[in-house]
C-alpha cells in the first residue's frame, strides 16, 4: 500500500475533524492561544481570547485549555499529581478493566469476558447502579435496509447533524443483536425484563415509508428499574469469571512513557489505593457528570438553575480521559430533562393547559414535555410546571396526543390518596384532584390568584376559538371549567448529560492529534460522538439505554480480542 | 426548606471523589460544640490522635456504629429507611445527613420532597 492511500484510510472523518479543531483537550489550547488574535476577529469576539491567553500564561499554567469561545477556562480540571507506587496499597493484573458498573459497563465486562478476557469491574457505588426502563435497537430481520438508513438521517436530524454519524450507523446495526444479548444475559441472572418489540416504537414503524422492527428492552415496572436490570446481569458477569470491586471509584489512570494507559488506580473505602494494571486496555464507564457543577457551568450552563436526578456523576472519566490528553466534545452538550413520573407517562405530550410554577401559562403546549426545560431553565421555575385539565378531559382530549388515563386510574398518581400505588415511584407521583381552582393551586404549589387569572383568561382563549395568546392549534383548546379540576404537577430534572469525550468507531478516545489513546476506551454517556442536539430525542424510545448496552457489547468483545 | 435551589448534592458531591484532589476543606471559623461529647465520645475517637481536625470518613464512623444494624434498628421508620435506601443500600456516608458541630440535614429531601425526616 503506497503512503498516500495510507493516509487517505487512516485520515480522520468529517466529524472528527471538527472535533479536533473545535473540542477541548489540553493540548488544543496552545495551538489555540497562537492564532487567538485571527480567531478573535473572525469570530467577533473582541479582546476575550487574548486576556484569556494572558491569565493563563501568567500564572505559568498553560497547559489549561480555554472555550471555543476563548473566554472560559478548564482552570477546574488540573492535572494531579500521579499517585506514587509506595501509596499503592495493591496491584492486581487483569486483560481488562472497566470502570463503572452501569448500562455500559456491566455489558462491556461480561463481553470481554464471554470473549476470553480475565476482566475486573471497579465501582464507586456499593453495587452495580443504572437507571431507567427502555433500552432499544434495531432488528434487523424485520426491517428493511432502506428503512435502517432512513432511521439513521433521522437521528442525524435529530442531533441537528452534529452527531458522527459512522456512531450512529453502527448503533443500527448492531443494536438488535446486543439489546436481545443484555436480555438473555440478564434473565439468567434472574432479571425481570421483557422485550416489548415494536409495538413498543409505535410512531416509527415506517421511516419514510421504510418497514422498520425492534427490540425494545423494558427493566420493569417501576419501581423496579435498569438499576435491577444491570445488578442481575452483574450476577451473570460474575459466574463469567468477572471480578467486581464495589466502594472504589476509579482517581487516576496509569499511563506509560508515551501515553499509553496501563491501567488504573482506584480507591478503596479504607481510603487506600489500589493499582489495576489492564493488558490489552482500560474502558471507561463512568456515566456523565451532572453532579460535577464547575464542569456543567462549563459544558452546559442551561441546566445550571435545573435539578439533578442522579448521584455522584462527578465526571471522573471525562476527567481522567482529558488528563490523558483526551478531547472534550466543544460547548453545548446534550441534555436530558424529563418527568415520567409525576403523572402518567402517557399523558406528559398531551397539550392540556400548562402553566410554570407560579400559574401563568408560558408555551404553545404542543411542545413536548422532554423540550419543556429550555422554557423553565431560570432558578424560579427550575424545571417545574403543571398540567392542568378538568372533568370532561376523557372526552376533551380522547383525540389529542397521548393516551388518557381515566379518573380511576389517575388516583394511582395521587399522593393524598391513600393505598398503596402500583408501577410507580411512589415518592415521585404528583398528580392532584380539587373541587376548586384555589384548592388545585394550593396542592399544585402555585400562586392561587395567578392561577385563576391564568384559567379566566385560557377561557376566553378557548371561547373565541384561536390561541391568540400561543398559537395552539384550535383543535388542542378545551376550557378548563367543570369540577372536578385536575393538575399534574411535573418538575423536568436532569436525567443525563448525553455528550461526552471524542472516541474512534472502536470506541477508543482520541487526542488532540485524532490518535488513538493505546489502552484507553469509552462507552455511555461519556463516548462522544453520538448526540449534538439541544435536547436529547426521544424518536427512538430507550435509544439512550441500548446505545450503552450496544456500545459496551461491541467494545467489551474488541478490547478482549487485542 | 427552600424549594427554589439545586439539591444539595450537586455541591456536595464536589466535594466528593475528584474534588478532594483539587479542592482543599478551609474551615473558616471554629466548629460548634461536639454532640457525640455528651456520650463521652472524645475528640480524638473521630478525628484521630493529632489528626487533622477535618471532615470525617464514614469508616470512621462505622468502628462504633454498624450500618447493617443501624437499618435493622431504623427499618420501621416512615416514610423509608433513612440507612437503607435504593441508591446505597446501608452505605450512604452518614455524613450526608448527620453532622457533629452543626444542625443536621435532610439529603434526600431535594428530591424526594415528602421524605420529611428529622435527622438528630
Ligand atoms: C430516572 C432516570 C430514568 C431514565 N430512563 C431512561 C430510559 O427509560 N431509557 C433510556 O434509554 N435512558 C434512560 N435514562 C438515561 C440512562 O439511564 C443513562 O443515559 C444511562 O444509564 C447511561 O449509562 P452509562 O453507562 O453511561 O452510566 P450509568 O449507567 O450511570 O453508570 C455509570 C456507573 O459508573 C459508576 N462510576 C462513576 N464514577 C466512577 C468512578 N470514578 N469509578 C468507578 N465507578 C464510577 C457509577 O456508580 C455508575 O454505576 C434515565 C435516566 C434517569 C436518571
Ligand atoms: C462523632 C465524630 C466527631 C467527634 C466526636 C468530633 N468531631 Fe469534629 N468533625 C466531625 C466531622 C464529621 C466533621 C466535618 C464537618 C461536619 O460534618 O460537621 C468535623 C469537623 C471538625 C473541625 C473542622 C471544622 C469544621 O467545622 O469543618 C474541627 C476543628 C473539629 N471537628 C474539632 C473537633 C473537636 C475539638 C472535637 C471534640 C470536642 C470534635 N471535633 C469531635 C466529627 C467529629
Ligand atoms: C467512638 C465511638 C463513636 C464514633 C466514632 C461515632 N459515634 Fe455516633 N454515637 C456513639 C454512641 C456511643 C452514641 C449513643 C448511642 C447510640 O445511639 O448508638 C452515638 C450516637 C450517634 C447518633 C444518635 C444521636 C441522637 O441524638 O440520637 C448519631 C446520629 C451518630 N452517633 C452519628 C455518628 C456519625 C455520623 C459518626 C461519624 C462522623 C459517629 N456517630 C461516630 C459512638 C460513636
Ligand atoms: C438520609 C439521611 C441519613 C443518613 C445518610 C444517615 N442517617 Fe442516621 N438517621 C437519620 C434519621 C432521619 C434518623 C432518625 C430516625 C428515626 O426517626 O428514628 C437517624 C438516626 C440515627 C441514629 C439513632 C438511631 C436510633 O437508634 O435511634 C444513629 C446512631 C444514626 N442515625 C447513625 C448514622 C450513621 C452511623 C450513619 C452512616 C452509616 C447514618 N446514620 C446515616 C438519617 C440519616
Ligand atoms: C439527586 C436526587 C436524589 C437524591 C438526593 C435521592 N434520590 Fe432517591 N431517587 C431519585 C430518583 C430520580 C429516583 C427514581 C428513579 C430511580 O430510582 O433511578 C429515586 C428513587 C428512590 C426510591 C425508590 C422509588 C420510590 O419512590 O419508591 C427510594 C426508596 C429512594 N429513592 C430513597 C432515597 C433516599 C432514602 C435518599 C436519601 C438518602 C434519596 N433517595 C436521595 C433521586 C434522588
Amino acid at each position: 500500500m503506497s503512503d498516500e492511500r495510507r493516509d487517505e484510510a487512516t485520515a480522520p472523518d468529517a466529524y472528527t475533524r471538527q472535533m479536533l479543531e473545535q473540542g477541548l483537550s489540553r493540548r488544543s489550547f496552545l495551538g489555540r492561544a497562537a492564532g487567538g488574535a485571527a480567531a478573535a476577529g473572525f469570530l467577533g469576539l473582541g479582546a476575550m481570547p487574548a486576556l484569556a491567553g494572558v491569565a493563563s500564561e501568567g500564572k505559568g499554567a498553560g497547559a489549561f485549555a480555554h472555550s471555543a469561545d476563548g473566554g472560559a477556562t478548564l482552570s477546574f480540571l488540573p492535572k494531579p499529581k500521579p499517585i506514587r507506587d509506595r501509596e499503592i496499597a495493591e496491584t492486581l493484573t487483569f486483560d481488562v478493566v472497566v470502570v463503572g458498573a452501569g448500562a455500559s459497563g456491566v455489558p462491556a465486562a461480561l463481553s470481554a469476558a464471554e470473549h476470553g478476557a480475565k476482566v475486573a469491574v471497579v465501582q464507586k457505588a456499593p453495587f452495580a447502579l443504572s437507571q431507567g426502563n427502555t433500552g432499544s435497537g434495531v432488528d434487523l430481520a424485520t426491517s428493511e435496509k432502506a428503512g435502517v438508513e432512513a432511521l439513521v438521517a433521522r437521528l442525524i436530524a435529530d442531533s441537528n447533524h452534529r452527531c458522527n454519524p459512522k456512531l450512529i450507523r453502527q448503533w443500527a446495526y448492531n443494536s438488535g443483536e446486543a439489546v436481545r444479548w443484555v436480555i438473555d444475559r440478564a434473565k439468567q441472572g434472574g432479571a425481570t425484563v421483557v422485550d416489548q418489540g415494536s409495538p413498543a416504537q409505535r410512531a416509527i414503524l415506517k421511516v419514510n415509508g421504510y418497514g422498520m422492527g425492534y427490540v425494545t428492552s423494558f427493566f420493569g415496572p417501576k419501581p423496579y428499574t435498569t438499576g435491577d436490570g444491570i445488578r442481575a446481569l452483574a450476577k451473570t458477569a460474575e459466574k463469567a469469571g468477572v471480578k467486581f470491586f464495589f466502594q472504589m471509584p476509579a482517581v487516576q489512570l496509569v499511563q506509560g512513557r508515551s501515553g499509553e494507559v496501563q491501567g488504573v488506580i482506584a480507591r478503596g473505602q479504607d481510603g487506600k489505593y489500589r493499582k489495576f494494571l489492564a493488558k490489552k486496555g482500560v474502558i471507561l464507564a463512568t456515566g456523565d457528570y451532572q453532579n460535577n457543577k464547575a464542569m456543567s457551568d462549563y459544558f452546559i450552563p442551561d441546566v445550571k438553575h435545573l435539578e439533578r436526578k442522579q448521584l455522584d456523576k462527578t465526571g471522573d472519566g471525562y476527567a481522567m480521559t482529558y488528563w490523558a490528553g483526551g478531547v472534550f466534545e466543544p460547548i453545548g452538550h446534550t441534555k436530558m430533562l424529563h418527568d415520567f413520573d409525576a403523572g402518567p407517562a402517557s399523558m406528559c405530550d398531551t397539550p392540556f393547559l400548562a402553566v410554570d410554577r407560579k400559574g401563568r401559562r408560558f408555551v404553545n403546549e404542543t411542545v413536548e414535555m422532554s423540550l419543556l426545560n429550555n422554557y423553565l431553565k431560570d432558578p424560579e421555575n427550575a424545571g417545574h410546571y403543571a398540567q392542568v385539565f378538568d372533568a370532561d378531559y376523557m372526552t376533551q382530549a380522547a383525540t389529542w396526543p397521548g393516551k388518557q388515563v381515566p379518573p380511576e386510574g389517575l388516583k394511582n398518581y395521587m399522593p393524598d390518596e391513600p393505598g398503596p400505588k402500583k408501577g410507580v415511584f411512589e415518592s415521585q407521583v404528583n398528580t392532584h384532584r380539587a373541587d376548586t381552582l384555589e384548592e388545585l393551586a394550593r396542592k399544585l404549589e402555585l400562586d392561587p390568584a395567578t392561577f385563576v387569572a391564568t384559567v379566566k383568561r385560557y377561557n376566553e382563549v378557548v371561547a373565541s376559538g384561536k390561541d391568540s395568546d400561543f398559537g395552539k392549534p384550535a383543535t388542542f383548546l378545551a376550557p378548563v371549567a367543570k369540577a372536578p379540576f385536575y393538575g399534574i404537577h411535573r418538575r423536568v430534572r436532569l436525567s443525563a448529560i448525553c455528550s461526552g469525550m471524542l472516541v474512534d468507531e472502536h470506541h477508543q478516545a482520541l487526542d488532540a492529534d485524532g490518535k488513538p489513546i493505546k489502552g484507553l476506551f469509552l462507552v455511555g454517556n461519556l463516548g462522544g460522538g453520538f448526540y449534538g442536539g439541544v435536547d436529547y430525542p426521544l424518536t427512538v424510545f430507550g435509544l439512550s439505554l441500548g446505545r450503552c448496552y450496544t456500545f459496551g457489547y461491541l467494545t467489551g468483545r474488541h478490547v478482549a480480542r487485542l | 426548606m427552600n424549594t427554589f435551589t439545586i439539591p444539595r448534592s450537586l455541591g456536595r458531591s464536589l466535594v466528593g471523589l475528584l474534588a478532594t484532589t483539587i479542592l482543599t476543606a478551609a474551615p473558616a471559623k471554629g466548629p460548634g460544640p461536639s454532640k457525640h461529647a455528651g456520650r463521652g465520645i472524645a475528640c480524638a475517637q473521630c478525628h484521630g490522635k493529632g489528626g487533622k481536625r477535618e471532615a470525617v470518613p464514614m469508616r470512621q464512623c462505622q468502628t462504633c456504629h454498624d450500618p447493617e444494624a443501624l437499618a435493622a434498628r431504623t427499618a420501621q421508620v416512615k416514610p423509608t429507611n433513612p440507612h437503607q435506601n435504593r441508591h446505597y443500600g446501608t452505605q450512604t456516608d452518614c455524613t450526608r445527613c448527620h453532622h457533629e458541630h452543626r444542625a443536621s440535614e435532610n439529603f434526600c429531601l431535594p428530591c424526594h420532597t415528602r421524605f420529611g425526616f428529622k435527622v438528630p
